[in-house]
C-alpha cells in the first residue's frame, strides 16, 4: 500500500513539476517585458529631467526576475564603453520579432536630441506595453493552469499506472 | 578635495586604438595640447605648441606619412565623447563642442538642423578638435600676488590656444589657497573639471564651482547666494558685460578671459568699446603664447 501511495505521490510530483517548468516559461516572458517597459519608462523619467548618460542610467537600473534583460543592458553598457560601432544583443528566447524590437530599441538610445529620444520611447512604450500585455495574459491564462494540469495529469497517470 | 583623474586616458578612450598606441608608445602626454581629426583626412597634433601630423611611427612634417581618419571617424569620437548620449549634450553641441571628463573639451564640425532660423541639432559630424587641459602651477604668480595685495577686475587676453585657461586655473587656486572665496564659472567644464560635483583639476580650498551654467546666470545668482570676494569666467563674451558690470557694483572683483590678441585687438572689438572706454578693468594680462608663454600686465584706471 505504501508503494502504491508512492507512486502516487510522484507521478503527481513529476506532473505537477513539468506544469511548473512551462509556468515558468510563461513567468520569464512576462518578467522580461515588465523589466523592458519599466526600462523605458525609467529612461523617460531622466532623459526629461535629469539627462544623465545611458551609461549611469542604465547601471544604476535594478531589472527583478529576468537575466536575460539584464543581460541585454550589460551587453549594452558594454558596448557603450567599447569602441565597436553596433551593440552585440543576446537573442537568448526571444522570438524573431521581438529580438528585432529590441535590438531595434537598444540602437534607437542616444542618437537623437531629448524631445526625439522622448518621442521614440514613447513609441517603444507602445509597442512593448503591447508584448506585456500579451505575455501576462499568457501566464494568466496557462501559467497558473500548467500547473494545476500537470498536477491533475501526474495523478491520473499514476493512478492509472497502479 | 579632487578626484585625481588622468586625461591621456580619456583621449585614449575618445580615439582609435592605432592612434593611442603611438602617442602611448611614442610622445609624451604633457606636450600634447591638441588633436585635430577630419574626417578623409590625415590626422594632426599639436605637440609642445607646434602642429606635426601623426604618423605611425610617431609625429612628422609630412602629409604623406600621417594616419588618415576614416569616414566616419569624427562621429565615432562624439559618439563615444557623449558616451552615446547626444541628448545629454544638445545644448553643447549646438555651441560647437562637448565636454569630456579630466577638462578635455571636444570642438565639433558638422551640419547644423534648423527649424526656421533655430538652431535644433548638429548632424553629420565632420571634423574634431579634441583639447587637453594643462595643469602649469605658478603660470599665474606674477598676476596672483598683485590680485590677493588687492582684487581687482582682470582681464586676461589671448589668442585661443595661447593658455588663458591654463593660466586662469592656476589664478583661481593660487586665490583660493590664499583664503580669497572664489567663485569659478566654469560653463564648459574645462577650468575645474568637475565629475560629480568634484573638482578633477585643482582649483583651490576656496572655490566655489558651478560648473554647466552660463556666466551671466552664474554671476546673477551666485553673488547673493554664495558670497564670494572674486569671480572667475573663461571666455568672455559681449552679452556678459552687464552681469560683469553687476558684480562690479556689488564689490566683488571679476576676472575674465576675452579672445584677442592685446588691448589694441580688444579696442577693435566694437561690443568691448564700453569696457575699454568706462576702465571697468583694473588690470590687462597679455599672454604671448608658444613658445615662450609670457604674460604683461597693464594697470589701468585708479
Amino acid at each position: 500500500m505504501t508503494v502504491k501511495i508512492l507512486i502516487v505521490f510522484l507521478c503527481a510530483a513529476v506532473g505537477t513539476a513539468g506544469g511548473y517548468l512551462i509556468m515558468r516559461r510563461y513567468r520569464r516572458d512576462k518578467c522580461y517585458f515588465d523589466g523592458v517597459v519599466k526600462m523605458i519608462g525609467e529612461l523617460k523619467h531622466n532623459i526629461s529631467y535629469k539627462r544623465d548618460k545611458l551609461k549611469g542610467i542604465l547601471e544604476n537600473f535594478t531589472v527583478s526576475g529576468s537575466v536575460q534583460l539584464q543581460k541585454n543592458i550589460d551587453e549594452y553598457v558594454e558596448f557603450i564603453s567599447s569602441k565597436s560601432e553596433k551593440p552585440s544583443i543576446t537573442k537568448g528566447f526571444l522570438s524573431e520579432q521581438c529580438y528585432a524590437d529590441v535590438c531595434e530599441l537598444f540602437a534607437s538610445l542616444g542618437n537623437s536630441d531629448e524631445r526625439t529620444q522622448i518621442e521614440r520611447l514613447d513609441a517603444f512604450s507602445e509597442k512593448f506595453g503591447r508584448y506585456q500585455t500579451e505575455a501576462a495574459q499568457k501566464y494568466m491564462r496557462y501559467g497558473t493552469a500548467a500547473v494545476k494540469l500537470g498536477f491533475l495529469l501526474g495523478l491520473g497517470i499514476g493512478v492509472l499506472t497502479l | 578635495m579632487r578626484h585625481k583623474h588622468n586625461g591621456m586616458e580619456e583621449l585614449f578612450r575618445l580615439i582609435p586604438d592605432e592612434y593611442a598606441t603611438v602617442i602611448k608608445m611614442r610622445l609624451l602626454g604633457d606636450k600634447i595640447s591638441e588633436l585635430r581629426i577630419r574626417n578623409l583626412a590625415p590626422v594632426r597634433i599639436c605637440y609642445g605648441g607646434v602642429y606635426y601630423y601623426l604618423t605611425p611611427s610617431g609625429i612628422s612634417k609630412y602629409r604623406s606619412e600621417a594616419f588618415v581618419a576614416s569616414a566616419n571617424a569624427a562621429e565615432n569620437i562624439v559618439m563615444r565623447a557623449c558616451e552615446h548620449s547626444l541628448y545629454a549634450v544638445t545644448e553643447t553641441l549646438k555651441k560647437g563642442y562637448v565636454t569630456v571628463a579630466g577638462g578635455i573639451r571636444v570642438g565639433v564640425c558638422g551640419s547644423g538642423v534648423m527649424t526656421g532660423n533655430v538652431l535644433t541639432a548638429v548632424k553629420e559630424f565632420s571634423s574634431v578638435n579634441i583639447r587637453l587641459p594643462h595643469e602649469i602651477k605658478g603660470c599665474s604668480s606674477a598676476l596672483a600676488s598683485r590680485l590677493s595685495a588687492k582684487l581687482k577686475n582682470t582681464l586676461i587676453l589671448a589668442p585661443p590656444g595661447c593658455g588663458k585657461t591654463t593660466v586662469l586655473r592656476d589664478l583661481c587656486r593660487q586665490l583660493s589657497d590664499r583664503n580669497i572665496n572664489v567663485l569659478l564659472c566654469d560653463e564648459r567644464y574645462e577650468i575645474a573639471a568637475s565629475m560629480h560635483g568634484i573638482p578633477t583639476l585643482d582649483v583651490g580650498v576656496c572655490t566655489d564651482v558651478v560648473s554647466g551654467i552660463d556666466k551671466a546666470k552664474v554671476m546673477e545668482i551666485g553673488i547673493a547666494n554664495m558670497r564670494p570676494d572674486v569671480i572667475i569666467a573663461d571666455e568672455l563674451m559681449s552679452g556678459d558685460l552687464r552681469s560683469i558690470e553687476h558684480a562690479a557694483t556689488c564689490g566683488i572683483a571679476v576676472v575674465a578671459t576675452v579672445h584677442a590678441k592685446d588691448e589694441h585687438d580688444l579696442k577693435g572689438k566694437r561690443e568691448f568699446e564700453g569696457v575699454v572706454a568706462d576702465k571697468l578693468f583694473h588690470y590687462c594680462a597679455v599672454l604671448s603664447g608658444a613658445p615662450d608663454f609670457g604674460m604683461r600686465i597693464t594697470e589701468y584706471g585708479t
